[in-house]
């Protein structure tokens, strides 16, 4: 994949332009990128492990944790199955209106995820269009079922986006191969196209849960905030924040940094690995 | 080839599976596991230390002599503005502890309260405090008072009265100090002069927090070189350790907050334990508890002179100088306020 890289040489011998480029791309992101992030780390270590070992082992920040991961891989399992539906359906047919469809799952991705909140309240809140008409003790906002729609909503593109181009530029001689092999439909998706979407898959699902991880706009509106019980990761920061306890709010900050940092090198090492095998 | 394909696969559904027992094994289910004896409060941003801290465990453990069993809290902490519309909008609140009245009248306009929560003790106001001004230490500017903030060059932090009712308090408490201040020095209450001071010191505000303890966070990280609050607060950052001074002004308004059962949703066995819980926040108990986290007592001025950080206030006044919270609201946060002051900006 990376083997023509240098081969465009608009110089002969040594290329300055090269170490150049990279020094100034790694001073861009300095002040921009690499800086804030470490002070993250500064200061959630400089009291020492001891008392970031204690700030994160608090029964709430485990909660916290906990409740941003398993919501983030509910939203994800719904978002990738969906994204894998819709990017076949798209990319196997062509039909009328198939456009405005691809632009209507694209719509989450401009709107503010605090309006992603609200619309879900909207319908579904106690007063809400729909959430009127459900009994008092299953509402669903103000739980951590609200927190999965709101991380289904504000990721819903994300998947569908990285597996529709792999699927429409597809070579199909294998799935025409298959059918004509008199394999049925369900036999040539599961047995040709699906294993061939593997690294788009892995990519759309990691890319998801990433995100819905560091959800923080939508949820703020519909889980009720309630420490211990629909406080997620990214509320619990805010929270430790805002009464000033910026220790607490850092440990849990880190945590969230190296798994974006865990789930990207994945992203990027599990993908190339995938689609060569 | 063929066959570390099935490995492969073989394996990473293995994975999956597993990763999915484990999950849902622990699917979201609370910290504490929410029963009957559960009490959910929503409550304005800078009472968390006093309750939770002091009123909780003791009101657990009078619980428990009392009916042997045990009581959990779960609560929620932001502006005052921000928890009543969270309730509106339907959180599960049992609870609300508010900053301003005007928040709990929406509260019973919307159908959340009973209409005579006044009928408790103390008109439904459970602990004060006075409004107070922060500043750097030395006191580089030499503020005194209030009106010592419209100079120009000050940069003011003040939370925001849209979603803070500290912030509606502050205002209320600089628009009634001018007033006392121009009446004593006159014999007359010189509003426009007071609407003038509030928009020079409105003039002189560079951030506004969404509640008293965000613009507290704001002010503490070193940004500007004022801040109005609640005199708890300007304590609790001294015992800290955090390097500031806190200024009493003269004449400052005494803020007073109101705690009311959320009657939306509430089943019977919920009920009793709620209005147990809010009719102890006036025993003598809470009321101490309450003046060792730095707020002011309702029912006993003595217990106030128990606790030496509270300042003693040359002239305080209380929302009654202004005929109640539907007139200060209507006549001060709204017409002065928000149509002479926020505009002019």
């Amino acid at each position: 994949m990376s083997a023509n890289l240098s081969s465009v040489r608009h110089t002969r011998g040594y290329d300055i332009v090269k170490p150049l480029s990279i020094t100034a791309l790694l001073i861009f992101m300095l002040p921009l990128v690499l800086l804030p992030l470490s002070s993250i780390f500064i200061f959630g270590f400089s009291s020492g492990l001891q008392s970031f070992w204690a700030a994160l082992t608090t029964p709430d920040a485990i909660f916290a944790l906990k409740l941003s991961f398993v919501t983030s891989f509910w939203a994800t399992v719904f978002n990738l199955v969906f994204g894998l539906f819709a990017a076949y359906v798209l990319a196997r047919y062509s039909f009328w209106g198939r456009n405005a469809i691809i632009v209507l799952i694209s719509i989450p991705t401009a709107i503010p995820t605090a309006v992603a909140g609200f619309a879900l309240l909207l319908l579904w809140g106690p007063y809400g269009l729909l959430g009127r008409f459900l009994p008092a003790d299953t509402q669903i906002m103000f739980t951590p079922y609200a927190i999965i729609l709101a991380n289904i909503f504000v990721t819903f593109p994300l998947a569908f986006g990285v597996i529709m181009p792999v699927l429409e530029t597809m070579n199909r001689s294998l799935e025409e191969a298959s059918a004509t092999m008199g394999a049925t439909r369900w036999q040539t998706f599961w047995h040709v196209t699906l294993p061939s979407l593997r690294g788009a898959i892995v990519g759309g699902a990691l890319l998801t849960f990433a995100r819905s991880v560091g959800e923080f706009g939508s949820t703020i509106l519909v889980s009720g905030n309630l420490s211990g019980m629909t406080q997620t990761a990214p509320l619990y920061i805010f929270a430790k924040f805002n009464e000033g306890q910026v220790e607490a709010a850092n440990a849990v900050a880190v945590v969230l940094a190296v798994f974006s940092f865990v789930i990207f090198s994945i992203l990027f090492f599990a993908r190339d690995w995938l689609e060569t095998e | 080839m063929k066959f570390r394909n099935i490995k492969i696969a073989a394996v990473s559904r293995l994975s999956l599976v597993l990763l999915v027992v484990i999950l849902t094994a622990c699917l979201p289910g609370p910290v504490s596991q929410p029963g009957n004896r559960n009490i959910t409060v929503y409550a304005f941003s800078i009472m968390k230390e006093a309750l939770e801290r002091d009123i909780y465990p003791s009101f657990a453990a009078k619980w428990k002599r009392e009916h042997g069993e045990e009581v959990t809290f779960s609560s929620s902490y932001a502006g005052s503005e921000t928890v009543t519309n969270q309730i509106i909008q339907g959180a599960p609140a049992d609870i609300a502890i508010l900053s301003i009245e005007m928040d709990v009248k929406r509260m019973v306009a919307a159908g959340h309260v009973k209409e005579d929560w006044r009928a408790a003790p103390q008109l439904g106001i459970i602990n004060k405090t006075a409004f107070v001004i922060l500043v750097r230490p030395g006191n580089p500017h030499g503020i005194k008072d209030f009106r010592d903030l419209a100079k120009p060059g000050i940069k003011l932090i003040h939370p925001d009265p849209v979603s803070s009712g500290g912030a509606q308090w502050s205002i209320l408490s600089i628009y009634g100090a001018e007033l006392i201040r121009s009446e004593s020095e006159t014999g007359e209450a010189d509003s426009e002069k007071a609407v003038e001071t509030l928009r020079a010191i409105w003039a002189n505000v560079i951030s506004t927090p969404g509640s008293a303890r965000e613009a507290r966070t704001q002010f503490e990280t070193g940004y500007g070189d004022a801040l109005i609050t609640y005199e708890l607060e300007g304590i609790l950052m001294k015992q800290a350790g955090t390097p500031v001074e806190m200024i009493v002004p003269p004449a400052t308004i005494m803020s007073e907050h109101p705690a009311v059962v959320i009657e939306r949703g509430l089943t019977p066995s919920k009920r009793e334990v709620a209005y147990a819980f809010r009719n102890y926040l006036w025993s003598e108990e809470a009321q101490k508890a309450f003046v060792r986290g730095n707020f002011r007592s309702v029912t006993s001025e003595t217990l106030n002179r128990s606790n030496p950080a509270l300042a003693e206030i040359e002239q305080p006044f209380d929302i009654r100088y202004f005929g109640g919270w539907e007139r200060a609201y209507h006549d001060v946060i709204e017409r002065i306020f928000g149509g002479k002051v926020k505009s002019s900006r």
